[in-house]
């Protein structure tokens, strides 16, 4: 076990390494040849920094982006409008110092036919202040705070070209930096004020426009013709006509909507200017967004995961997940299984284990050849599994790992096997009682068969649980040849089952366990509790899914099964009564309120939870839009390291303060029920099952954290911000 | 019920949206603008030809830089090629107007997509750009996907990441394949309207 920490860090550390390496291939090769200044034929792009008392810590300091335009040449704002691109800026900054959000000057509408965008000509600069804290550190034998940017932008006349420049400064810590003084003076007087939300502002939605109410504008600015800027792209149709009036000091505007909009934000930041001066206003959104908008409300999330019909043959390639090469993948899966272990959501499964050491300790090859039964069981499993997921997926199914419990029907099938494992462990019944004498032997006498099905019943119990790697590792899998995808299955199977398959092999670990005696009966009844646990997660489960109704009828139905089992340990005309009676009660209950059991529960999914709201397709986009950063939890209810990170670090005070602090929106992706929209979230982050964190910043990769989240990781993402 | 009753009164907005004196772009669940357009060989084509089958609309000009992300790196070709082999009609439009630099001859376009070793149904020609207005395509690439029925059931961008940086491709969501898998499983698209990305269309102006 002490080896164990040691090996998984270098390994992580390694995986880590190839994987960033992989995916900056530009980074990597970036040279000492940037400077601040890069030249197309269409821009001269140069970065430069305003810092008058210096650039140590508490000290403000600006930096930016000066675009300088070929006449009829421009650059995009935030909002692109019809077609473009904003500029993107990617700061590398030395450990202490972070960069805000750009302040967008005011932008101007250029017209391009019968199309419109929102963009810069002549010269623009785009400035962002930088945070400089404590834990900055000047670099040895430097006076310098030493800046990088990678920025690409698009430029356009009627044509375009997509360009992107590598730009590197110094910026003196000890001297006045201010020879740009004039040039972000200009910026900032030309970047839109905020202007406070007055009571009687409203953004009403009405048929297929937007109606906007504004208040507290400058006095000088009544009755004048202002320039109206949604900050949120892809809602109003940027090119048509719109109308605007003034009432006294009340502005008002009705501006149509796009046919094909594809964003319904709840809250849109307008920017309306005259005169090269702008105030920006957060607009809370009345009215009901017409139907054509947004991503379209997924209706599809209860269909059962296996029912459902396909077109038979239909190929689709998937978009390659990750970029984690193939033996990566497979070490990955490998230490995954291993780590698979010690979720959890194995206990169960631990328990049932140390009892078939107990039973054989002193049984060296029954002992192998269980060992070797069960590692076909877990391995075959995992094969068969993965065989089943790759099959739909390529069916058209839109599934990821863990979808088995996505189905009522499957848990509550679930639920009923772990309660009479239970009540046998409890000493209720032994199968010999229930089943035909011919099989009664059946399991005592074929340990090896028992041995391979707790393999199997392993893989069931462990699947929805994601270990760290398992994540990467699946989501890579599902996009890789078939063949190559099932050695990773196997990969994790082997894991899984490699501590049971070593022990069995080497007689000292069986050594080591206690003689059999007395003790195994109070043992084996001990175990019974865990199994009753297990039934408790899965009705929980089956409560988010199909609600307290389903729940219920579970319970009821669990409680007609355990009555039969009892029944069929009696003997004589009891027997046949109270079989009788309890199948009847059965089937009666199974009739009347089975149903319930696989009903889909009235949608009451919260769009609020305390803090956290609801995900959406394109919710994270538009909150980054607004320049907040976001952290998205992708969950579901039948995930027990998700409601152990849930219960525990996400609901740590000093992460809560931390993530307030820094304003960041929360957001929650339930998984519970199939939803194809959070899948291909999942599939695009490169991952295929939950848990999954994700710390979003405008400008940055996603961050995605450790499926295991400790209070420190999450923190010190948060510093990065 | 309600569903099918705002369904109903959508189509029939649509089929008044499409008389010439209100010409607006349809929104997804409307009827599908007829067209009737020449394609690069000078076969006319129809788009209520191809009633009955899935169709892919995709406005496409060689000179666009994002066009020839999609196509330098092959990922719009193996998505016609897979979409197509699905029984799924893909038609290629392009609405530049004769002026632009960029107007390239029925002759030119043909030869850049068989080296291009494009697998679109048909290329077509849309100089005038009635059709690219009529559907209020903005963007080389915009995508849109036409129902058996002849409504509109996706309008957007090729995929979820805008930029022209050939190495997104592998980590977007490519909405058209995407859209066409759920259609072909029986199922609503998923992602209906998506932000298109590019550049502007070269308009008659």
């Amino acid at each position: 076990m002490n080896a164990t920490p040691t090996l998984f860090t270098r390994l992580s550390a390694a995986l880590l390494v190839a994987a960033t390496l992989s995916s900056f291939p530009a980074l990597a090769q970036l040279g000492s040849t940037a400077s601040a200044v890069v030249t197309t034929e269409q821009v001269r792009a140069e970065l430069m920094a305003q810092a008058p008392d210096g650039a140590g810590p508490g000290k403000t300091v600006w930096v930016g982006l000066q675009l300088t335009h070929k006449p009829e040449w421009h650059t995009y704002w935030k909002n692109s409008g019809d077609s473009g691109l904003a500029t993107q800026l990617l700061w590398s900054l030395p450990t202490g110092v972070s960069a805000g959000a750009i302040q967008w000057p005011l932008p101007t509408k250029i017209r391009i036919g019968t199309l419109a965008n929102y963009g810069y000509e002549g010269t623009v600069l785009l400035p962002v202040p930088l945070t400089i804290t404590p834990d900055f550190k000047p670099p040895l034998l430097s006076d310098t705070l030493d800046i990088k940017l990678s920025a690409a932008w698009l430029v356009c006349k009627t044509e375009c070209i997509p360009e992107e420049g590598q730009f590197t400064l110094k910026v003196p810590i000890k001297s006045s930096t201010a020879g740009n003084g004039a040039a972000f003076d200009a910026a900032w007087r030309n970047a839109p004020e905020a202007l406070a939300g007055a009571p009687g502002n409203a953004l009403v939605v009405e048929g297929k426009t937007i109606k906007l109410t504004v208040l507290g504008l400058p006095p000088a600015w009544q009755g004048r013709t202002l320039d109206f800027f949604p900050e949120t792209p892809e809602v109003i149709e940027t090119a048509a006509d719109w109308t605007q009036g003034w009432n006294g000091a009340t502005w008002t505007a009705q501006v149509p909507l796009s046919a094909q909009r594809s964003a319904s934000p709840q809250m849109m930041p307008v920017v309306l200017a005259v005169n090269g001066q702008g105030r920006r206003v957060e607009m809370a959104v009345t009215g009901n967004w017409p139907p054509s908008g947004g991503a379209a409300p997924v209706s599809t999330a209860l269909q059962v995961a296996l029912g459902q019909g396909s077109d038979g043959g239909f190929r689709l390639g998937q978009p390659p997940a990750a970029t984690l090469g193939f033996w990566a993948a497979l070490l990955g899966a490998l230490v995954g299984g291993l780590i698979l272990n010690l979720m959890p959501c194995v206990f169960p499964i631990l328990a049932i284990k140390v009892l078939g050491f107990a039973r054989h300790a002193n049984d060296r090859r029954a002992h192998r050849i269980n060992g070797i039964a069960y590692t076909a069981g877990v391995l075959l499993s995992f094969m068969a599994l993965g065989m089943l997921m790759l099959a739909l997926r390529s069916a058209g199914e839109n599934l990821g790992w863990g979808f088995q419990l996505q189905n009522p029907a499957v848990v509550a099938t679930m639920a009923l096997l772990f309660t009479l494992i239970g009540l046998n462990l409890a000493g209720v019944f032994e199968f010999k009682q229930i089943v035909p004498a011919r099989l009664a032997g059946f399991q005592p006498r074929h340990p090896v068969v028992d041995a391979f099905l707790t393999g199997v019943l392993a893989v069931a119990i462990a699947s929805p649980c994601t270990a760290p790697f398992m994540g990467a590792s699946l989501g890579l899998a599902v996009a890789l040849p078939a063949s190559q995808a099932l050695a990773v299955f196997a990969a994790l199977g082997l894991g899984l089952a490699l501590p049971y398959l070593a022990a069995s092999l080497v007689p000292a670990v069986a050594r080591a366990l206690p003689k059999p005696g007395a003790w195994m009966d109070g043992l084996r009844k001990f175990m019974a509790f865990p199994m009753f646990a297990t039934v408790v997660w899965l009705v929980w489960v089956l409560g988010q899914q199909s609600g307290i109704d389903g729940a219920g009828a579970l319970l009821a139905l669990l409680v007609a099964a355990a009555m039969l089992a009892w029944a069929l340990t009696l003997a004589g005309r009891t027997r046949v009564v109270a079989t009788t009676v309890s199948i009847a009660a059965l089937m009666a209950l199974a009739w009347g309120i089975g149903p319930y059991v696989t009903q889909a529960a009235p949608l009451a999914r919260l769009d609020r939870d305390g803090q956290w709201q609801a995900w959406a397709p394109g919710r994270v986009e538009q909150i980054m839009a607004t320049g907040r950063p976001v952290f998205v939890d992708f969950t579901a209810a039948w995930c027990v390291t998700c409601q152990y990170n849930k219960k525990t670090t996400l609901s740590n005070q000093s992460v809560l303060a931390d993530l307030a602090a820094r304003k960041v929106a929360l957001l929650r992706a339930d998984w519970t029920r199939r939803d194809p929209a959070i899948t291909a979230a999942l599939q695009q982050l490169g991952r295929n099952g939950v848990p999954v964190y994700v710390l979003y910043q405008s400008g940055r990769k996603p961050v995605v954290l450790s499926e295991i989240l400790s209070v420190d990781e999450v923190r010190t993402a948060l510093a990065r911000l | 019920m309600l569903r099918r009753t705002l369904m109903t009164s959508a189509v029939s907005v649509g089929a008044l949206a499409f008389s010439p004196w209100l010409r607006a772009a349809p929104s997804v669940g409307q009827t599908a603008p007829d067209f009737s357009l020449v394609d690069t060989a000078g076969k006319t084509v129809r788009l209520s030809d191809y009633k009955g089958k899935h169709v892919v609309l995709e406005w496409v000009n060689p000179g666009c830089p994002y066009v020839r992300k999609h196509y330098g790196s092959n990922n719009m070709q193996a998505t016609q090629k897979d979409v197509v082999a699905g029984g799924v009609v893909w038609l290629a439009i392009n609405s530049t107007e004769e002026a632009s630099s960029d107007y390239q001859t029925p002759q030119q376009l043909a030869r850049w997509m068989m080296d291009s070793k494009a697998a679109a149904t048909h290329t077509l020609m849309d100089p005038e750009g009635t059709v690219g207005k009529a559907y209020g395509a903005r963007t080389t690439p915009h995508m849109y996907i036409v129902d058996p029925r002849g409504a509109l059931v996706y309008a957007g961008g090729i995929d979820s990441i805008a930029s022209s940086r050939v190495d997104d491709i592998k980590t977007a969501v490519n909405y058209v394949r995407q859209g066409v898998r759920e259609l072909l499983a029986g199922r609503p698209v998923s992602a209906a309207t998506t932000r298109p990305y590019g550049c502007s269309i070269k308009y008659r102006t």
